[in-house]
């Protein structure tokens, strides 16, 4: 899976769990400051993540991803580690 | 002649409430399990023996614990399982015998020449060995088996621990405008303990035990028998209906009833718990409510070993692990198992009847939550403000529980996303 495609689906899910149009969500919005993640929300999204690409995260690590774009490259590298490529 | 309170096999059937402790840590009445059998033998040194995983936590507070060393003499083993009440227990005189109910230990008399000196590296599985050579009695004693027992027997242990204690005390303040609706002298109100005014305290179905410095703050009304442990508060308003035990250092509200709050937990609002065992550090949101009782009247279904197994008791409500934390507005089907460090969120629903230990339910769905450091964080804050500390050995404690369920909860996550 591209960096892109990865991108464009985890904008869909901020969206939807976070219900803000996704022409607001940019890399650089921080979950809590710019898109109002509370801390609850912020496990759903970890949730929606996993069952989205079909992964498992560290929820730790996980949460330590405080923006989109970081969200975007975590999630790249860990379809990367665990071998979802071809993922559609 | 040595006591010595050993745990058996059987602990994985009081789950979650033996995660973070041995069976006879468990209280029924108004005090715990190894308490009563203590109490008994009060002449008799004491021991303890345990799963090895629990002796760094409990070694503080027990002392002797899985100690070979300290089977140097005489020793009546007794099953921590053991519900002494009255004086149903095994004598300390008497040939060598072993006391076995169905599969289960419950008691052995041993001379000191068998075990002394010997390499005990696991009590509970010498004792197995020695049912060959011991002479072999059947008995029928009361054992704690499932967490339901606990329940079933807790106000006849409160009677009985009223009695033992010496009956009626008043030593702390009962306020004049507050009523003992029923005998008057089956309560007792120990030292800086305080009744305030308008609060009934209703012994017509057994005795009413204040512990010390627990306060019971007005309009509420509590019914015998029941236990408001050391400096426990009872807010105003707050319905305890008989057979209840609450520890020390709890805040109850709302109505509870024929229910042990094993200590340092907060039912502070309003809402329903009854026939439930909570333990410790649990905090339930307000209106967190269980069910006890199925509206077909049928018996109640728990989960045990994660299984569901029938009660065979018609009122179970739930058992909820240590360090759990519940919303507002929860609610608990009737025979609920909630693991040990669950946070439950409410979402307008029944939640589900088993949540694994660690896991979070938000949204009707299990999510692992914001993973093990950060719940032992919010343990130790919680715990702080008890001061309490919570410390390496219960840690390590707690990190092996997360390991141990790590495949039922992440079952259950897996589970709840394929809907």
């Amino acid at each position: 899976m591209t960096i892109e495609e990865v991108a464009e689906r985890v904008k869909k899910v901020v969206s939807k769990q976070l219900k803000v149009p996704v022409e607001e969500i940019k890399d650089s919005s921080d979950f809590v400051k710019d898109l109002g993640a509370e801390s609850i929300q912020s496990i759903e999204l970890v949730a929606a993540f996993e069952q989205e690409f079909d992964i498992t995260m560290d929820e730790e690590a996980a949460l330590e991803v405080k923006n989109v774009g970081s969200a975007i490259g975590f999630i790249k590298k860990i379809l990367d580690q665990q071998g979802k490529k071809n993922q559609t | 002649m040595k006591v010595c309170i050993f745990e058996d096999d059987k602990f994985e059937q009081l789950y979650p409430l033996t995660y973070l402790r041995p069976t006879f840590e468990l209280k029924c009445g108004a005090i715990k399990l190894w308490e009563r059998i203590s109490r008994f033998y009060k002449d008799c040194e004491v021991i303890f023996w345990m799963r090895e995983v629990l002796v760094p936590v409990f070694k503080k507070s027990l002392e002797r614990v899985n100690e070979p060393q300290l089977l140097n003499d005489d020793v009546l083993c007794i099953n921590g399982r053991f519900l002494l009440l009255d004086d149903n227990a095994p004598s300390l005189k008497g040939d060598e015998e072993i006391g076995i109910q169905g599969d289960s230990i419950v008691y052995a008399r041993i001379n000191k020449e068998r075990i002394s000196g010997k390499t005990v590296a696991n009590l509970f599985e010498s004792l197995q060995n020695m049912k060959t050579v011991l002479s072999k009695k059947e008995v029928n004693f009361p054992l704690i088996s499932y967490p339901w027992d606990l329940i079933n027997n807790n106000g006849k242990a409160i009677k009985n621990d009223f009695e033992i204690s010496g009956g009626y005390v008043l030593k702390g303040e009962l306020h004049p405008q507050s009523c003992i609706y029923g005998d008057s002298k089956k309560v007792q109100i120990a030292n800086g303990a305080k009744v305030h005014p308008f609060v009934v305290l209703d012994t017509t179905l057994g005795p009413v035990i204040i512990e010390e410095n627990a306060q019971v703050l007005p309009f509420s009304r509590i019914e015998g028998p029941s236990v408001v442990g050391k400096n426990s508060q009872i807010l105003g308003a707050t319905r305890i209906r008989e057979g209840t035990s609450i520890g020390p250092v709890c805040r109850i509200g709302g109505e509870i009833e024929e229910s042990i709050v094993h200590g340092y937990s907060n039912k502070y609002h309003d809402g329903f718990l009854g026939h439930a065992y909570v333990c410790e550090w649990v905090n339930l949101g307000a209106l967190t409510t269980n069910s006890d009782l199925k509206n077909d009247y049928s018996s109640v279904s728990v989960y045990v070993k994660g299984e569901p197994m029938d009660s065979g008791s018609t009122k179970v409500g739930s058992f909820i692990g240590d360090h759990t934390k519940t919303s507002i507005g929860t609610f608990f089907n009737t025979g609920a198992v909630i693991g040990i460090m669950c946070n439950v969120v409410g979402s307008g629903g029944v939640a589900p009847k088993f949540i694994p230990s660690f896991c979070w339910y938000l949204n009707n769905m299990f999510s692992k939550g914001y993973g093990f450091r950060m719940q032992v964080e919010t343990a130790r804050t919680a715990m702080s403000r008890r001061k309490v500390e919570l410390t390496q050995e219960d840690i390590a404690l707690l990190k092996y529980v997360h390991e141990i369920t790590t495949d039922a909860r992440e079952k259950m996550v897996k589970k709840s996303r394929m809907g």
